[in-house]
């Protein structure tokens, strides 16, 4: 018998009762200012949200949030002052320590200032090797709960994706938090409205 | 004295630490609370919680066939590891059919339990923890201390003196953001040159073959960015039914433990990258048997949060390394009595039944209950304390009746005046080392009692 085989056959004996598949018996809270809870828990997170105005490019959201970025790393149409095609590079380590990451994301969750990624691009480096990422998704793409969040279509379908929520973050020296553990120092959601 | 109050001994005497530890994890524990007092439904979600564990649990044989055939359907890999040597077997196998001697690890609990790290090392691979807690563990060749903050018991000067031996840091320089930056720069070769990435799971998703890893640092999506090899281990009983599950879960997980809405990243495998592997393997090493306990099976439900540690008074103020599993706190103490009650019974005396930990446990696992109810077996698996034994056959004489119990205590009040070190030996089986004789009340409450009704 293999190890498969063995294990199965002792869950088999394990003698538990039958429990059934719960039902959910209660409303998930609702956000009614849900663009203000989300922008508020990312901030909590590390992160900011920011709306593009009327009349305003991602190259303008660009230069208005990071107007140090030199190195930029983006797939996105619209955004003119890409200097890196993230698609068009081999290997996925000239990506690390780019200044900005542009990238798409799906909707965001108010609960927990997450945002769901489900991956687009060539390599998934990208999000975690740049040293800033701005997400920008559809201003009116927010739902309350993860309740919502999990069984979206957006996360139905993917091979690899990541809900995010604020920049990569430590607390493992004596609980002081300190941004850029690994991944980005600096992330920013762009709710980008009809311009 | 038990053998945990023996290990707690070092801990215990250094007062500035103990101090700090119990205060930060309490402050943990306090954020626990607010994150909490922002969800209404709360209560109804841990019991939500509780209930899907449950049937999973129930149905663990089906879930884990049905996540390996959409594992596979995916394109993912799908082994089977029935004890520790194996999972280290099958990890070997691995490595050594890609090639390769660089691996870079993201937390995990089972490879601790399974000792993977040294079995690799002792066969020349490189396993380089990449959280920045687990990473100075390794560093300093010391277990973490808690599931989820390694180095919680760790003080930044130490950090800063690790650093500047093993990384060249700025002598003298403890800032936490200037530590964690230069060990972001000394991970960052070994993140790239990695031949293998391996994580833990925290949720395998049985509907969609997906896997989820949740991090705060990015670590383990950094480490599978580069390797083409990813190895993800995980125990039997981390798998859940569906994605509805996910989202239950998703948002206890990072509340309970950290006190953070949701962990950074929660990373979701489904397929494997082009030209890339993903292999899974599931481990059983006991959980199937732990399951046929149905005094303790509960323990499986256990989502690794680390909420019962940062709110346990004993383990806050004694520490991980006071215990004798590598797991600490009500669910080490719980985990090491299912492993092996012979060799961890010591630890069931650290537990001062005040039941917190069950109240914070977002499965709803009755922890303090289970320690209790421990406590209760150590006799019918031939473990129980002897001294402890002859004072409850003392104490039974003693509560035999009114006038025995009113007799004893006129004697204790006697006693109360008689000097500390003719009460404070080995021949009183009321005290104990490391406890002091509570001093006696003047006269017993029902005394009193009286007394105030004739008034
Ligand atoms: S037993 Fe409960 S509180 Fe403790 S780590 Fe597991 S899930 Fe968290």
């Amino acid at each position: 018998m293999n190890s498969k085989e063995e294990i199965l056959k002792r869950l088999a004996a394990d003698g538990m009762p039958e429990s059934p598949y719960p039902e959910m018996d209660f409303v998930p809270q609702r956000f009614e200012a849900r663009e203000a809870v989300f922008a508020e828990r990312l901030e909590a997170a590390g992160g900011r949200a920011v709306r593009m105005q009327p009349g305003e490019t991602l190259d303008g959201v660009i230069r208005r949030c990071y107007p140090e970025a030199r190195r930029i790393a983006s797939t996105l149409p619209g955004v003119t002052l890409a200097t890196v095609d993230p698609d068009a590079v081999e290997d996925p380590r000239e990506l690390v320590d780019v200044d900005l990451g542009v990238v798409r994301g799906s909707f965001g969750v108010a609960e927990n200032g997450a945002v769901w990624i489900a991956q687009d691009i060539r390599h998934k480096a990208l999000y975690f090797g740049a040293t800033a990422l701005m997400i920008v998704i559809p201003q009116d793409a927010l739902v309350d709960t993860m309740h919502e969040a999990v069984v979206r279509p957006e996360v139905d379908d993917f091979g690899y994706g990541c809900f995010m929520s604020g920049p990569s973050k430590t607390a493992d020296i004596e609980q002081a938090l300190v941004f850029g553990a690994h991944g980005p120092m600096s992330v920013t959601v762009v709710l980008r409205g009809e311009n | 004295m038990s053998t945990h109050s023996q290990s707690a001994k070092r801990f215990v005497a250094d007062a500035e630490r103990l101090a700090w530890h119990d205060r930060a994890l309490y402050a943990v524990r306090e954020k626990r609370d607010r994150m909490m007092a922002t969800v209404p439904e709360w209560e109804s979600l841990r019991r939500l919680s509780s209930e899907l564990k449950l049937h999973t649990l129930s149905h663990l044989g089906d879930y884990l066939c049905e996540f390996e055939r959409n594992a596979t359907a995916n394109g993912m890999t799908v082994h089977w590891a029935s004890d520790a040597a194996e999972l280290n077997e099958t990890v070997w196998g691995l490595i050594r059919a890609h090639g390769g001697r660089r691996l870079v690890k993201s937390k995990s609990m089972l490879s601790e339990e399974c000792g993977l790290t040294p079995y690799l090392e002792a066969r020349g691979v490189e396993a380089v923890e990449s959280d920045l807690g687990e990473r100075i563990m390794q560093l300093l060749h010391l277990p973490p201390s808690h599931i989820v903050l390694p180095a919680i018991a760790v003080r930044r000067e130490e950090v800063g003196a690790l650093f500047e031996r093993e990384l060249g840091t700025e002598a003298g320089n403890s800032d936490p953001t200037y530590l964690t930056h230069a060990a972001r720069r000394a991970l960052r070769p070994k993140f790239l040159d990695a031949d293998i990435s391996m994580t833990g799971v925290n949720f395998a998703v049985a509907s969609t073959g997906a896997l989820a890893v949740c991090t705060n640092e990015g670590n383990a999506d950094l480490g599978t960015s580069f390797a083409d090899l990813h190895i993800a281990i995980l125990g039997i009983e981390k798998v859940i039914p569906d994605m509805k599950a996910l989202g239950v879960f998703t948002r206890l997980l990072a509340r309970s433990g950290t006190g953070q809405a949701v962990t950074t990243y929660t990373s979701l495998y489904r397929r494997p990258a082009p030209g890339r592997e993903i292999h899974v393997i599931l481990v059983d090493n006991g959980r199937s048997e732990w399951l046929a306990d149905a005094r303790h099976r509960n323990m499986l439900k256990c989502l690794r949060c680390g909420a019962c540690m940062n709110t346990c008074p004993v383990y806050r103020r004694s520490g991980g390394y006071s215990y004798s599993y590598f797991i600490p706190g009500p669910l080490g103490i719980n985990l090491g009595m299912l492993r092996s009650a012979e060799r961890h019974h010591g630890n069931v005396s650290a537990c001062s039944l005040c039941y917190s930990c069950s109240g914070v446990c977002p499965a709803k696992i009755d922890l303090g209950e289970q320690i209790y109810e421990w406590r209760q077996q150590l006799d019918e698996l031939g473990l129980a304390d002897r001294t402890k034994k002859l004072m409850v056959k003392g104490m039974d004489f003693v509560m035999g009746g009114p006038p025995r119990f009113y007799g004893a205590i006129a004697l204790g009040r006697v006693a109360g005046k008689l000097p500390r070190w003719m009460l404070e030996n080995g021949l009183n089986p009321w005290s104990a080392p490391g406890r002091a004789m509570p001093p006696f009340a003047p006269r017993s409450f029902n005394a009193g009692w009286k007394k105030e009704e004739r008034k």
